[in-house]
């Protein structure tokens, strides 16, 4: 009896070392530091630094539970330079008094000027390096410093870091102001390299030279005018990364164009934006836009005149009618509201499709993976080139638009009879 | 105990072969077939698959042919006692060398990707530890294990396939061929020894119930391997595009890394644990194998005695090569090279000289 008790008391210890092995990585949860957002910023000291910009969020503020922690803000900032994200965790802990961790990392702020940079992708890579980053994490491009991004960004209401730029990102995609920019959506275009990635764009500062009466969907951040007591941050339009250095930027109504030729980009649910009137000079209708299945590409990819059909099938929902026009009328009324907004659709498409032939030699919208169907092996994908060929191809839109509804109360007064 | 008692039946049986030979889709056998088949990784394991059909189905005849004697056996008979030793230990040497590398790619994972403070060694250990204990268990207990947690561990892949699957762009495997047809024919044809471990299946003949269930065992077996590989293989190119997952280490654990389950993001966290159990019944059953194996070229019979010091042996030789990552993967890359051949030429000689012998009933 004995003999088996020793045995069992030596096996429970062996058992010991087993489970508490696992313990060597253990850190309590009140002792981290939730690092929410890491900014990345050129150093004006030297080549080899960056300005390191973390978002501490208090994982205390805003809850029920926390009794004594209710005094606290939510976030913490701080800004300095290390060489890279990686050194800089140790570095932080001059001032914060938690070990710092990406655990929690749902976004990477990098200021414009480092995103043009062309070293910037060195940096960027640290992420894959790094065992706590995912790649599902957001990339957002803002026009000033990350470090005056962060001090500047107060949300009043949703005040806790992570949950604020989430709704802000998430209303964004639903919308379509914003693309999802995912890290892992980076790293794969940029090393594809056939296509453009688009990333958030986003300020805190308002632009001066802001041109009078600009259509208001043909803004990009920093440029939407609005007054009150809120946040000053804006996220609107996407910043254009190709073979990862920034290059350009993008409207909120390019963004949505964008979004509505790409197959591969998650469709917004919520597109509302005007087009021109038919009908009236003056007036525009405020539309409800969805695509109604994926964009068909018919392609034709010899060497010498490759060319691509894109058939673009939308739905329109019309929700304001400031003509006052009869539409319930007849059938040829709506069929020329049909055509007018093909006419304009297939012109605003068209735009986009040139500026990326001409200025970027290559596109946003994920065509290039329609092209790869078209071939059998790598290499003679790769000897086809997609960035060289893109730009003189000959390209066709064709939208064809569904008319759905007209609001709820379709019908309006006549206004002729009523001013008579 | 020696050689098991009980034998086991046909789902026991399936479940071990699974985690022997189905983790390799978790591990850094993805990325060798990424690196040189770049999008078409996947369609290696079918290729080879349709090859190892050949010596599955001899091997399956002979050991039809020769009831009640397990691989070992048939190999002395047919070989006679000087070759026959010579070919079981090259078979063993091979099979251990496998280990200590295969283990050494595991504890690289769980301390590059999950527990990145903790000392290898101390990994190591614990995880040849664990194994070791199963291994000395028996056949039976593996067996057993393997079965009743089997579900759980299909569940949990299944899941953060359709996960994978639901986040990826099917535009991806386009161009079909990678590098081009001859290249995916010929590269896959070198990839055979991803079913090499079947040669020491056949090791647990005899402890399985029926021929029957051994031969039907079998052929299920290696069908769910062959789509459990590709599945998952075609779900790493839709998620990352060849270019990335060529770069990537460990595909499976980067994928666990990318995905999200809804509102919930960080769900590497939930699938983890199910993998570590299925490495540590994948090594059970190999070190098992493989010790038993051992034990008969040296007449040992009590087998299971020895298996602490060998399992400590691996993890001295496991710790050897340095930065881990690379090292291991080009010598794995060697002894797939040399146990591809051997697998597919062993049954055809084996069944030829069997033949000849008269052994071969029609």
């Amino acid at each position: 009896m004995s003999k088996l008790r020793t045995t069992g008391k030596i096996f429970i210890i062996i058992l010991l070392v087993f489970i508490l092995s696992g313990c060597m990585d253990q850190t309590e949860v009140d002792q981290l530091a939730y690092v929410v957002a890491i900014g990345l910023g050129k150093s004006e000291e030297d080549d080899n630094l960056v300005k390191i910009t973390y978002i501490f969020a208090n994982p205390e503020s805003g809850t029920q539970a926390g009794g004594s922690g209710g005094d606290e803000p939510p976030q913490e900032t701080i800004s300095f330079s290390a060489t890279d994200f990686i050194t800089s965790r140790s570095l932080a802990n001059a001032v914060i008094a938690k070990q710092v961790t990406y655990d929690l990392l749902r976004l990477i702020i990098v200021s414009e000027d480092f995103a043009k940079d062309e070293d910037f992708i060195r940096w960027i890579y640290d992420a894959t390096k790094a065992m706590e980053i995912r790649r599902d994490i957001r990339l957002l491009v803002s026009q000033e410093e990350p470090s005056v991004f962060v001090q500047n960004n107060q949300p009043k209401l949703d005040t806790r870091p992570h949950q604020y730029f989430e709704l802000m990102f998430n209303r964004g995609l639903n919308t379509g102001t914003v693309p999802p920019s995912k890290l892992n959506r980076f790293f794969r275009i940029t090393e594809a390299d056939a296509n453009l990635f688009l990333s958030i764009y986003a300020t805190t500062e308002l632009n001066d030279d802001t041109k009078e009466n600009k259509d208001p969907d043909n803004i990009a951040a920093g440029e939407f005018e609005f007054e009150g007591e809120t946040n000053n941050t804006q996220f609107a339009g996407s910043a254009v990364f190709k073979e990862g250095i920034m290059i350009d930027t993008l409207t909120i109504e390019e963004t949505r164009l964008a979004f509505l030729l790409s197959n591969v980009l998650q469709q917004p649910d919520e597109i509302l934006t005007s087009l021109p009137d038919p009908f009236t000079d003056e007036h525009y209708l405020t539309v409800r836009i969805r695509r109604e299945s994926n964009v068909d590409l018919k392609m034709n990819l010899d060497k010498t005149k490759p060319s691509i059909l894109a058939t673009i099938p939308i739905s329109i929902e019309v929700m304001t009618n400031h003509g006052m026009t009869d539409f319930t009328d007849s059938e040829k009324i709506r069929q020329t509201l049909e055509k007018s907004f093909e006419d304009t659709l297939t012109e605003k498409f068209d735009e986009l499709i040139k500026k990326t032939q001409e200025k970027y030699s290559t596109e946003p919208f994920g065509w290039s993976l329609v092209a790869r169907k078209e071939f059998l092996t790598i290499p003679e994908w790769e000897s086809f080139d997609w960035m060289k060929t893109y730009p003189n191809m000959e390209i066709h839109t064709d939208v064809r638009v569904d008319l759905e509804k007209f609001g709820r109360q379709t019908e309006l007064p006549s206004l002729d009879e009523m001013r008579d | 105990m020696g050689e098991p008692k009980d034998k086991i039946g046909i789902k026991e049986y399936i479940a071990i072969a699974l985690f022997m030979i189905g983790t390799k889709t978790t591990d850094d056998i993805p990325s060798m077939l990424f690196d040189s088949l770049q999008n078409a990784g996947w369609i290696a394991p079918i290729i080879s698959g349709i090859l190892a059909i050949l010596p599955l189905f001899l091997l399956l005849h002979i050991a039809a042919n020769y009831q009640d004697k397990s691989l070992i056996d048939i190999i002395y008979h047919i070989f006679g006692k000087f070759l026959g030793f010579l070919v079981l230990f090259f078979l063993w040497a091979i099979g251990f060398f496998y280990i200590v590398l295969d283990t050494a790619t595991y504890t690289d994972i769980i301390s590059t990707m999950y527990f990145v403070k903790t000392p290898a060694i101390l990994i190591y250990a614990t995880l040849m530890g664990v194994c070791a204990y199963g291994a000395k268990r028996g056949l039976e207990q593996i067996g057993s294990v393997s079965w009743s947690v089997l579900p759980y561990l299909q569940v949990s892949l299944f899941l953060s396939l359709i996960l994978t699957i639901g986040q990826g762009n099917l535009g991806f495997l386009f161009p079909v061929f990678g590098p081009g047809e001859w290249d995916v024919l010929k590269e896959s044809t070198m990839k055979i020894s991803l079913y090499m471990d079947f040669l020491y299946l056949f090791m647990l003949f005899p402890f399985v119930k029926s021929t029957k269930d051994f031969k039907k065992g079998t052929w299920i077996a290696f069908f769910l391997i062959l789509i459990n590989l590709s599945i998952t293989m075609v779900s790493y190119v839709m998620l990352f595009d060849y270019k990335s997952v060529m770069l990537l280490n460990y595909p499976y654990h980067e994928t666990i890394r990318s995905i999200s389950l809804g509102f919930l993001t960080n769900i590497e966290t939930l699938f983890f644990p199910f993998w570590l159990i299925a490495s540590f019944i994948k090594f059970a059953a190999y070190l098992y194998i493989n010790i038993m194996l051992f034990g008969k070229l040296f007449k040992i019979e009590h087998f299971e005695y020895i298996m602490p010091a060998f399992a400590t042996l691996i993890v001295f030789l496991g710790l050897l090569p340095e930065s881990p990552t690379f090292a291991i993967f080009d010598l794995k890359a060697m002894v797939g090279n040399l146990a591809s051949p051997l697998f597919f030429f062993l049954p055809i000689i084996m069944w030829t000289l069997a033949k000849f012998k008269g052994d071969l009933r029609k």
